[in-house]
């Protein structure tokens, strides 16, 4: 009798537990980067590239489902089972790709805390390095879990756009039409952000770490339906808030013409309807929550997917000196990101959106290797992905392909 | 962990071995030659066998001819340098290689894998392996697992592919668990492994992954393999056991401490605790399912079954000769004495039984202070109290008879204290959060 209530308790308690990477990684993709590329993109092309948007939280669902399965099955991170697999070349190109996504998606996470400081008045020679120092202390100093709901918290600051969304009364009609018939201008413009928002949406680095998350916890294929149940719901929760972003920029900056978004406060005029004249506090609010969120995990993530190159994973209980990839990786990131943001003159909003482009290039190799781990009988075991699944990745990566090549062509050649 | 011992370099300090070491990583992608010098292919793997023997023979090579993975035999190597592979004669069968049980890929399986470093006690990937002539064949007899080997072989041309033999240790000191079908059980591996702790065992089957792991635990001796077991973390534990044959469960089980193994089953699903009890000798199986049914909040369900029972009317001599049989359990610090019925009477220390007279019937030692004794359904705050009041190293668990049925030493307390954290992402090395 006691037996029975003890399993349900436990049960709770592992579901519990085990909800978390998913919609952190979910949440952190709406970061001040995914904010802003999904602004940018309703602003400037109102509900019709709403589709692009879909497609990407579909491939974020099926990637980070993948992630998970890989990282519980072979309990490996991606790089470093990318070297066993394909070798030496393979495991440093993968761990350099994910480095440089990162170095770029960092740097994207300290614009937002400058773009958010200059709403409040506070230079972001002050901002930067302030956030910097005070992450890389939470982190190493192993405190971050006790803040992390606080992050978390302000993160979710932006679920107001949701509310935001139906207040600014949308073209309900056009934006089932524009989330559903796919269309696209054969504009640099519609591309460029059509790539952003697959970069920012799908990003690298919530792929090694959903990955590293399940091989650092030891989940086993039995933790692994409550896993993909937080991915999947932190994936279509990163899609919703997307979507409402989208639709609330189209109703109220595009569909007052504003259709460029130069810096934050021109964004956070989105969030009028719903906050009047708190518009902007409330949106620089979300974007510090979101930014520190995320540059709280990324370097941790990053430097532990990174050492998975040389064996064990590395890990905060380890010293400098025996765990130099670990520290070194951690360091350079932060240090270069900040110094980017840094630079005089430096166009925020430009780096946000840009940085976004980095990720979806830098993509390409890492869902490459994925794919090929997928379909790795050896690795994955009964896991193995179905041949129709194979089919729907290698679609996506194709979608990608085309988008990056395109946008490289009107770039250079165009 | 710390690094002990310097990686014993036997082979690798013999004369000439040094200046014949090829690299492995090196040398897959080279031309492969007939005697005259006609390129017949690429290299693509060297195939190992494993015989037992701490420096496997390459048994064959694996090499890319007319779009094919052919195989050719070992034995018609005639010349193997840092750049290409000579063989002795042109005749190569075209048909596609099959793994056999027992053979291992270099390139395959070992290189870029995980392996353990027995004398640095830490988990590693190779970043190339070495091979040299010993014994009239071409055998495996260096690892390089260093950083910089790795970076090397990054860059194109001579200079990725030249060997860092500065690094290399002796194969000999590692313990590879890649292996596809069989174990790979070198007798060298082994006997370095079994001179661990097994707290330190139980590190590196916590920093091995998947196939890896359950490889390790095929390879050890199933006592030490028990006692790492008891040094893991619950959750790890569970994950490991459904990671191995029910059979080898049901081995390394029955070789733990009662309790432990109780603990263990009582946490894993009906379905598999079944199957692996399935497994036992009946004795054993019969026993656990019994523990297991006890509530672990209660006597029964902390208790160790392990304890030594003597009749009042045996002997001091017999009581310490069964002491002597059982040295290395931590149980034996004394025999619980019951009498003609099979009730309890008392605990005699092991040193209450040296002062004695061997001859001595044991009923003579039978005197206050008396043990502590609780039913099976005895609270677990009861017991705590029982411990603390008598300060006794352990309390014997008697059923309705009155017959002893096991006993709760100290540790089995601390067990039952300590909160068992929640399981999942609560968890881990604390690198994420």
């Amino acid at each position: 009798m006691s037996n029975k209530l003890d399993s349900r308790k436990l049960r709770l308690g592992a579901f519990l537990a085990v909800m978390g990477p998913g919609i952190i990684a979910g949440l952190s993709d709406d970061d001040p980067a995914g904010i802003t590329t999904y602004s940018q993109l309703g602003a400037q092309f109102g509900y019709q590239l709403l589709w692009t948007l879909g497609v990407s939280t579909i491939a974020l669902i099926l990637f980070q489902d993948l992630g998970a399965r890989i990282g519980v099955v072979t309990r490996q991170g991606l790089v470093g089972l990318v070297r066993q697999k394909y070798g030496a070349r393979s495991g440093m190109l993968s761990a350099l790709a994910l480095v440089l996504a990162n170095i770029g998606t960092m740097t994207a996470e300290f614009a937002g805390i400058a773009a958010a400081g200059n709403l409040f008045g506070v230079s972001k020679y002050i901002t930067v390095p302030l956030a910097g120092i005070v992450v890389s202390f939470l982190v190493l100093r192993g405190s971050f879990a006790r803040v992390e709901k606080v992050f978390f918290l302000l993160a979710s600051v932006f679920i107001a756009y949701v509310i935001a969304g139906f207040m600014a009364k949308p073209d309900w009609s056009a934006a089932a039409q524009g989330l559903l018939v796919p269309s696209m201008p054969l504009s640099r413009d519609a591309l460029f952000i059509a790539t952003a928002t697959l970069g920012t949406t799908l990003a690298p680095w919530g792929l090694a770490f959903i990955q590293s998350y399940a091989v650092d916890k030891r989940l086993t294929k039995e933790d692994l339906k409550l896993l993909r149940v937080d991915v999947w719901t932190g994936s279509l929760l990163t899609g919703i808030i997307g979507f409402f972003v989208v639709i609330t920029c189209a109703a109220t900056l595009n569909g007052s013409g504003q259709t460029t978004i130069n810096d934050a406060a021109q964004a956070a005029v989105a969030l009028k309807p719903l906050a009047g004249t708190l518009a902007k506090e409330l949106f620089a609010v979300g974007l510090i929550g979101a930014a520190l969120l995320a540059a709280s995990i990324l370097p941790l993530s990053t430097a532990y997917a990174v050492t998975d190159l040389t064996g064990r994973p590395a890990a905060l209980d380890d010293k400098v000196d025996e765990a130099p990839l670990f520290y070194a990786t951690f360091a350079a990131i932060t240090i270069v990101a900040a110094s980017l943001v840094l630079i005089p003159g430096a166009p925020l909003i430009r780096i946000l959106v840009l940085t976004q482009i980095l990720n979806a290039i830098l993509l390409l190799p890492l869902l490459i290797y994925m794919f090929g781990i997928a379909r790795d009988g050896r690795l994955m075991g009964e896991y193995k992905a179905s041949n129709r699944m194979l089919g729907v990745y290698a679609i996506i990566i194709g979608l990608i392909f085309l988008c990056v090549g395109t946008l490289l062509w009107f770039t250079f050649a165009g | 962990m710390t690094k002990t011992a310097t990686p014993a370099k036997a082979v690798l300090t013999r004369k000439g071995i040094q200046g014949s070491l090829v690299s492995v990583a090196g040398i897959i992608g080279r031309p492969v030659k007939d005697q005259d010098g006609k390129d017949l292919g690429k290299l693509l793997d060297f195939v190992v066998r494993h015989g037992g023997e701490t420096y496997p023979p390459v048994s064959g090579l694996i090499v890319r001819v007319a779009g094919r993975r052919a195989y050719i035999d070992g034995a018609r190597i005639a010349k193997l340098t840092n750049d290409e592979i000579t063989l002795s004669s042109a005749k190569v069968n075209l048909t596609e290689y099959q793994r056999r049980t027992g053979e291992q890929l270099l390139d395959g399986d070992v290189l870029d894998h995980q392996i353990v470093d027995v004398n640095g006690l830490r988990v590693v990937r190779t970043s190339d392996l070495y091979l040299a002539p010993l014994d009239k064949e071409i055998r495996l007899v260096g690892v390089d697992v260093s950083f910089r080997s790795f970076v090397r072989r990054i860059f194109p041309g001579t200079f990725g592919r030249k060997p860092g033999v500065d690094q290399v240790i002796d194969w000999a000191s590692v313990a590879s668990l890649a292996d596809d079908g069989g174990v790979v059980r070198t007798t060298a591996t082994r006997e370095a492994l079994s001179k661990l702790r097994p707290a330190d065992i139980a590190d590196i089957i916590e920093d091995l992954e998947g196939r890896e792991q359950s490889a390790l635990i095929e390879l050890l001796d199933p006592d030490l393999a028990a006692d790492a077991l008891e040094e893991m973390e619950d959750d790890e534990l569970q994950g490991l056991l459904r990671g191995i044959s029910d059979e080898r469960a049901a081995e390394l089980l029955s070789h733990m401490e009662p309790d432990e193994s109780a603990e263990v089953l009582r946490d894993l699903d009906d379905e598999h605790s079944e199957s692996i009890l399935a497994q036992m000798a009946p004795a054993m199986a019969k026993q656990l399912r019994r523990l297991v049914e006890f509530d672990e909040t209660h006597a029964g369900g902390i208790m160790t079954t392990h304890m030594l029972i003597v009749k009042e009317s045996d002997t001091v001599s017999d009581a310490l000769k069964l002491l002597v049989e059982h040295r290395e359990r931590d149980i034996s610090d004394g025999v619980t004495v019951v009498d003609s019925k099979g009730k309890l009477l008392d605990h005699i220390q092991i040193i209450e039984l040296i002062a004695a007279k061997p001859s001595e019937k044991l009923e003579t030692l039978v005197k206050a202070p008396f043990p502590t004794a609780v039913g099976i359904e005895t609270s677990l705050d009861d017991v705590i109290e029982e411990f603390s009041n008598n300060r006794g190293s352990s309390v014997i668990v008697v059923d309705e008879k009155g017959k002893p049925v096991g006993r709760i030493l100290a540790d089995d307390i601390i067990d039952a204290m300590v909160p068992a954290e929640s399981s999942g992402f609560a968890q881990g090395s604390g690198a994420l959060s």
